[in-house]
Formats: structure tokens, C-alpha cells, sequence
């Protein structure tokens, strides 16, 4: 039985087998390819700081980071000032906290029956997004973050707006999300005391119970970061262990028979990336007590995900703080890219997971390029002796529609995936 | 006078509307905006500014707001090829008063991908049904590079396994209006660029109907909203430059309408960034700036609620809503400089406006870009 799924920025094939009653394999296809790696071949090193934001236009400035990261990696010694690190980690960080507001509103809340409220989706993006403008010029699409530091040379005047935009959306977020004080959210670290409170993430994880979904959803427990900050760590967490000491070398994309994208694995094992990974890694408490109640289902995942928005909303205050102005913006790398021949490599958190990008540079031009996205280590295309972590939280349920709510979950990005 | 038959032709047409049945009974578009906390004086502050975005006199504001009100008698249709959704993107955030986005999202769309709530099959059949139900009433947007001919599988969408081209070529078959929103869907994009593996191109390449280009990458949501609204209001095509691009959104370019105009035409550079120049909000055009080769109005219309825009952030303007971008606008950081008249417009760059294409004049400021061209072709100045 052929599934498709929509509104994931674009489309993917869900092709369901039955065995009685319950799914026992699906199929997921995704029928559209860009092939902007083979774009990148041959331009200047530096224009991949144009194309990339275009692979995706839901997490293009993740894109962004991650290229002038792997750029910068070409380098044995690049200095990039302080100033310049805070500032793009704070435009990552707003782009996260907007993709999860629209996650939840437009995506996650109508699976639930509930109203589409689309301007509860864009009012807070609009913040976010206009609290990256001021630092980038404009959002989808800047390229402001360029090899050696950003361009945009703020003032006490920006700062202070941004911090409006910030005030903003915490209040947005404690009068609709969770009515609560976010300061006494970020300590809880009891689901009960989040379920006994009004509000549309209550709402619906009242209904996850209600509707008895806690079975679903559950994968293999697995879970993977490597994109570090000042706020996220790197690492891996199976059930309640966890280790840091991992590395990209292990990280392996295969092609796939089925569909244009493409699987990845770390030491040949599909792992769950995004939100509830990350907070799995970090020991977030509150995510801690839901997994340890109901593991890694869809109740875990919409909580670890609604949650890392105060988490990252309050972080970016603390980072706005130690914003020096004094600082440069930029550092001229003491090479010219043109000179380099060698190769580099990047991980960010973008909203989805941990995005990926390699490149090889000879003479500053771009010999090969290697994008590997959050959405293609969730939905990997597995066998049915080896499941992608999606088609493993899929198995087992009764009909196709649950099938479909567990898969959204993850928030599968077709855009990214078929880059 | 000119405008008082242009004023009686479009309220004509707004009240020909407003007879037109609603494509939803239970909302009206002013009690939409009502309930979602708007008041009155907000709504008219947002049709004046479309007025003035649209270039019609500040006295049509409350045309446009009326236009604005019977926006629920035309349905859309939007389509999603090979894209990066950014149009979308940019939609979803446009600006509030979210007259925009109530427009968009509650009443006029008929299939929208990403914010529709309808899915799956159910969702392809909205299409079709769409597309039946409102023959050669309904306005066609589509976002995204269209894979073809041999390459058309690139995108395959929906359970019959249709290509992005066939859906396309369809959908137009029957829209009363056709844009084409973003470069990718206007001129190929940069899914488009060489190699182009996958044989991208554009709308207007692969249907014979004539196209409206909204191109940028992501157009403002100012421009999209626009094109909408001006369709409205005029029921017609509006006026276009050699590329199809609306006049009133791309007849001037970026480096006419920019902040950092003044210090182009002193001579007054940043040579690289972090500098002096940089700090002093002096001239992008030798780290690269395309300003002067690319029509639209960004620098006028700005982004994200009139925040901000590329260049007043530090970086120039890369150049996005031209054909061929990416081809043509590389090395990112770099000027033009000596593919100064190979550019576009057929090689004319910056001595064409949109209305001059042929012409060749050269104005002042081509020969001050050129003569500033020659000096940074020699780059930047360093140790
Ligand atoms: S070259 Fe760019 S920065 Fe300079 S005036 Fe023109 S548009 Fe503005
Ligand atoms: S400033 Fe230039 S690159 Fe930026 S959106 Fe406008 S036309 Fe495109």
C-alpha cells in the first residue's frame, strides 16, 4: 500500500507492507534530486557560501555555518574572533528556535486534530527570523558568515533590538506553548508537572496519553550529535549511555536502491539525530524523565523538541552578553583561499540533527563536496533486516495514518534530503 | 487626468470581484483580520504601503485595502518543483500585519504543499479538482527549476508518478494567471546552474502560456504578495522588462535605490571587509557587490519587515534575481570588473536598464562603475 506524505517541504513515498495487521516494512522513496554537490565541482571555494543556503530554504543558514566551517578547516591556522563565533552561533541558534515553532504549529498540531493556527507558526518566526536579518541582512538565504569571520558590523542599537525580539518570543512561548514561567520550565524535570499545565504543548502530549500513542514511535534508542557549540555537546547515547568520543570518520552515506537520497550510518548503524538525540546527549532533565518513563517515542520526541526552544532562547540571552562590539568582525586569513589545496570538514545542529558537509580544495577550487543531512540519517531507507530509525519506529503500528503522525515526528525534510 | 481612469477602471474591476462568490462562506477576509487582533487602522497602514510598493498614488489606499478584502474570490494554486521551499519560506514570514499571510493561508490557497492542510492522495486530488473546479479562474504560482526532457525525472511527484514538468504544463494549461515565483521556477536558478545536472530550467520554458516573473532568491514576500495584489486590482498583466519581471518590483536596480549609493559615486570603497571602509558603511562593489547588474527592489523594500537587507548588513548583493544566477554573478567575493559588458541583458550589464535594452547608453554611473571596474581588476590592494 503506497503512502504519500506531504507537507514534509516537499514530498516523500511511503510504500507500506502488511503483514496481518500490522506494518511489518515500509518503503520510503524520495523521487527528486538536485544534485547540487555536482553544482559545487569546479566553482571557487567561496561561492559555495551563495549555493549552499540554497540547498535548503528551512535550515539554509545551518548550511551556511556549515560551509564556512568546512572552508575554514582547510586551514591549519585560521584565527576568527570571538565576536564572530557568537554571532554566528546565536543566528544558528534562532534559526533553530523558528524551524521548531513551525514544526510544532504546522506540522505536529493538526496531525492531532487540532486547528492549523498558521499565525501562531509565523508570529514567532517572524522574530527569529527578523532577529537573524539583523545580523545577516535577510532571512531565508544570507550569506553573511564568509571565511575569516561575518561582514555585518552591529551596533549597541541592533543588540538591543535583538534583545526585544528575544523578550518577544519567550512571551510568545510562555502564553501559548506552555503557561508557565520559562525560567521554572527549563529546571522541571517532571513530565507530570508539564502535563498539569495549560497550553498547546500540554495539549497534545494530553492526547498522546489519551489516545494511548506512548507505545509509538519507538526506535532503536540509538543516538547521535556532531555539531558542538557553546550549548550542544558531540556525542553518542545508546539507551541511558552515553560517550563523546566519536568522529565523522565513521560516518559512511550509501546510495540507495529504492530512492534518490541517500542512507547514512556511523560504524554501520542508523542513528537517530535531532532534537531528542541532542537532548539525550545533554542530559536535558525534563527530556530525561519523559525517555526513562516512555523511551524514545513520539511523546519524547515532541517534548525534547518544544523544550529546546526556552533552552535555546535563554542561551542566546547568556551569549548576547558576552557579545564584545570592540571585537573585529572579520580576520583576514593569512592565506588567500586561492592558495590552498586541502580539504575540510564541518558538523552543525541544525533543527533536524546534525548536518554534515566535507570539501576538497585544489588551488581554491572545489575538487569535491559532501553534504550529509540531518533528514537522511532518520529516514534511511533500510532493509528489512536493517532498519533506518524512521521504518523502525514505523513497524509494528496498525494502520498507516499513526504511520504517518511517527514519521513527522522526526520531521522528515525532503528539501535537504534531495539536495 | 491619467489616474482618474485608472481609478475607475480598478475599482470597477474590485467591485466586479466582490460580486464573485467566496471560496469559503464561513470567513470574510475583514473579519479574519479582525479576529486575529488587527485593527482597523493597522489594516489601512498595510494597504498603504502596498499602495506605495505598487507605485500608485498614497489616494488608492483604500482600493487596495478593498482589493485586499476580496482577495478570497481568487484561488491559487501553488506548485513546488526543484527548490529549496526559501520561497515558501519567505512567504510564511512575510510580514505583519499578517494581512499577507491571512491571505495565504486562510482563503486563497487551493494546494499548497507545505502549509496545506490537506495530504497525500487527498492532497493530489485536491489539485485536480482544484484545477477542474476553477478552470481558467485561478492564478498559478510555482516555485522552483523544472527538470526537463531528459532530466525530467529528477521530479517525480505524486502516487501516479507524474514528473514536475507534466504537473506543470498542466497546471498552467487552464490559469487564468501564471507566475513564476523565485529564480529557480523564473529563469532555472540554482538548481540550474552548470552543470545543471539535472536539466533544470524554467517555467516559461517548458509551457507555451505567457509567464510572469517574480524572481529573487527568496523573493521578498513583499513581491510576491504585490504580484498578487496587483493582479487583483488590475485583473491583467502588469507592465514587464525584457525578462517578464514586473516593472513596479524590478524596473530599477539594486544600486539605484542603494543606502551606500553615495559613497560608490565618491570613489569611496571597502577594500576588504573589516576595514575602515567596511565600518564606515562605504561602497560593497570591489568585495563583490552586484548591485549594479541586478534588478529588484531590495533596496528599497528591504527584507524580513523592512529589517534589513544583504548590503546593509556588510555583504553586497549577490546578484540573485538574474538569469543565469549563478552563472553569470561569480566569484562571490570578487567585482566583475572586466566581465563588466558580458554580463547581463546580452553582454550590455550595467549601461542597460530594463527599458533601454538595445540602446547601449551608456549613463554616468556605467562609466564610473567601469572606471572603478579597471582599478579593482588589478583586486584588492595587499602586502
Ligand atoms: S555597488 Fe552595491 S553596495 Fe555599492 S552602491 Fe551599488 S548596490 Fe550599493
Ligand atoms: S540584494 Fe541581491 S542577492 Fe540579495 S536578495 Fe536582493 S537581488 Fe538577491
Amino acid at each position: 500500500m503506497i503512502e504519500l506524505i506531504e507537507k514534509i517541504e516537499g514530498e516523500a513515498k511511503l510504500n507500506f507492507s502488511f503483514a496481518g495487521e500490522e506494518i511489518d516494512f515500509v518503503d520510503i522513496e524520495f523521487m527528486t534530486a538536485r544534485n547540487i554537490e555536482k553544482i559545487l565541482e569546479g566553482k571557487s571555494a567561496l561561492d559555495a557560501l551563495v549555493i549552499n543556503p540554497r540547498v535548503c530554504g528551512i535550515c539554509g543558514h545551518a548550511h551556511l555555518i556549515a560551509t564556512v566551517k568546512a572552508l575554514e578547516d582547510c586551514y591549519e591556522n585560521i584565527e576568527i574572533s570571538k565576536k564572530a563565533e557568537i554571532i554566528r552561533e546565536l543566528t544558528l541558534t534562532f534559526e533553530l528556535i523558528q524551524n521548531h515553532f513551525k514544526w510544532f504549529y504546522l506540522t505536529m498540531r493538526p496531525l492531532f486534530g487540532k486547528k492549523q493556527e498558521v499565525l501562531k507558526a509565523t508570529y514567532p518566526t517572524q522574530l527569529m527570523a527578523k532577529a537573524i536579518a539583523v545580523f545577516g541582512g535577510q532571512y531565508p538565504h544570507t550569506s553573511y558568515a564568509i571565511v575569516g569571520g561575518v561582514v555585518c558590523d552591529i551596533t549597541e542599537i541592533d543588540i538591543i533590538k535583538i534583545k526585544h525580539y528575544i523578550e518577544e518570543t519567550i512571551k510568545f512561548f510562555e502564553t501559548n506553548l506552555v503557561q508557565a514561567d520559562t525560567k521554572d520550565f527549563l529546571v522541571c524535570d517532571n513530565v507530570d508537572k508539564v502535563l498539569k499545565k495549560n497550553g498547546d504543548l500540554p495539549d497534545i502530549l494530553r492526547e498522546i496519553k489519551k489516545k494511548k500513542y506512548l507505545d509509538h514511535g519507538k526506535s532503536y534508542d540509538r543516538f547521535i550529535a556532531f555539531g558542538e557549540n557553546s550549548y550542544f555537546t558531540k556525542g553518542k547515547s545508546h539507551k541511558t549511555i552515553t560517550t563523546h568520543n566519536i568522529s565523522i570518520d565513521y560516518v559512511k552515506e550509501q546510495d540507495n536502491l529504492n530512492s534518490l537520497a541517500k542512507n547514512v550510518t556511523y560504524k554501520d548503524k542508523y542513528y537517530e539525530v535531532g532534537p531528542l538525540a541532542r537532548a539525550m546527549i545533554n542530559k536535558v532533565p525534563l527530556v530525561k524523565d519523559s525517555h526513562r518513563r516512555y523511551g524514545d517515542n513520539i511523546f519524547s520526541r515532541i517534548i525534547a523538541r518544544v523544550c529546546e526552544i526556552p533552552q535555546l532562547l535563554n542561551h542566546s540571552k547568556e551569549l548576547l552578553e558576552k557579545l564584545d562590539l570592540s571585537e573585529p568582525s572579520y580576520i583576514e586569513p593569512n592565506i588567500d583561499i586561492s592558495q590552498i589545496n586541502a580539504s575540510g570538514e564541518s558538523a552543525v545542529e541544525a533543527a533536524r540533527g546534525s548536518l554534515i558537509h566535507k570539501v576538497e580544495l585544489e588551488n581554491g577550487i572545489i575538487k569535491n563536496y559532501e553534504i550529509i543531512t540531518p533528514t537522511q540519517w532518520n529516514l534511511g531507507n533500510g532493509t528489512r533486516e536493517n532498519l533506518g530509525v524512521s521504518q523502525q519506529a514505523m513497524v509494528g503500528l496498525k494502520d498507516v495514518k499513526t504511520a504517518e503522525l511517527v514519521f513527522k515526528t522526526f520531521d522528515v525534510c525532503s528539501v535537504c534530503t534531495t539536495h | 487626468m491619467v489616474s482618474d481612469t485608472l481609478y475607475k477602471k480598478l475599482s470597477a474591476r474590485v467591485n466586479e470581484l466582490s460580486k464573485l462568490p467566496k471560496l469559503d462562506d464561513q470567513k470574510s477576509i475583514p473579519k479574519l483580520i479582525e479576529e486575529n487582533g488587527f485593527s482597523r487602522r493597522e489594516f489601512m497602514t498595510w494597504a498603504g504601503t502596498m499602495t506605495a510598493m505598487l507605485a500608485l498614488p498614497a489616494s488608492y489606499t483604500p482600493l487596495i485595502a478593498k482589493a485586499a478584502e476580496v482577495a478570497d474570490r481568487l484561488p491559487v494554486i501553488w506548485l513546488h518543483m526543484a527548490e529549496c521551499t526559501g520561497c515558501t519560506e519567505s512567504l510564511l514570514r512575510s510580514a505583519s500585519p499578517s494581512i499577507d499571510s491571512l491571505i495565504f493561508d486562510h482563503i486563497s490557497l487551493e494546494y499548497q504543499e507545505t502549509i496545506m492542510s490537506a495530504a497525500g492522495w487527498q492532497a493530489e486530488q485536491n489539485l485536480e479538482n482544484a484545477i477542474e473546479k476553477y478552470k481558467d479562474r485561478y492564478v498559478l504560482m510555482v516555485e522552483g527549476g523544472i527538470p526537463h526532457g531528459k532530466g525530467s525525472h529528477f521530479l517525480t511527484i505524486g502516487g501516479h508518478g507524474k514528473t514536475g514538468e507534466q504537473s506543470a504544463i498542466d497546471a498552467a494549461e487552464h490559469a487564468a494567471a501564471i507566475f513564476a515565483i523565485g529564480t529557480c521556477s523564473s529563469f532555472g536558478g540554482v538548481q540550474a546552474a552548470a552543470p545543471n545536472p539535472t536539466n533544470a530550467t524554467s517555467l516559461s520554458n517548458v509551457t507555451s502560456k505567457p509567464v510572469i516573473n517574480v524572481p529573487g532568491c527568496p523573493p521578498s514576500e513583499s513581491n510576491i504578495v504585490g504580484t498578487l495584489l496587483h493582479f487583483l486590482l488590475y485583473g491583467s498583466l502588469p507592465a514587464l522588462d525584457a525578462y517578464n519581471r514586473p516593472k513596479w518590483a524590478y524596473g530599477l536596480r539594486i544600486h539605484d535605490m542603494c543606502e551606500r549609493r553615495g559613497h560608490f559615486d565618491a570613489g569611496e570603497f571597502v577594500e576588504q571587509f573589516g576595514d575602515d571602509g567596511a565600518k564606515n558603511g562605504f561602497c560593497l562593489y570591489k568585495v563583490g557587490c552586484k548591485g549594479p547588474y541586478t534588478f529588484n527592489n531590495c533596496s528599497r523594500q528591504k527584507f524580513n519587515e523592512g529589517t534589513s537587507w544583504p548590503v546593509q548588513a556588510g555583504h553586497g548583493c549577490a546578484g540573485c534575481s538574474e538569469p543565469d544566477f549563478w552563472d553569470t554573478m561569480g566569484v562571490l567575493h570578487e567585482p566583475l570588473a572586466d566581465r563588466l559588458f558580458h554580463t547581463t541583458f546580452g553582454g550590455l550589464g550595467s549601461d542597460a536598464t530594463a527599458d533601454k535594452i538595445g540602446l547601449g547608453l551608456l549613463t554616468v554611473t556605467a562609466v564610473g562603475i567601469a572606471a572603478h571596474a579597471a582599478i579593482s581588476a588589478v583586486k584588492k590592494p595587499k602586502e
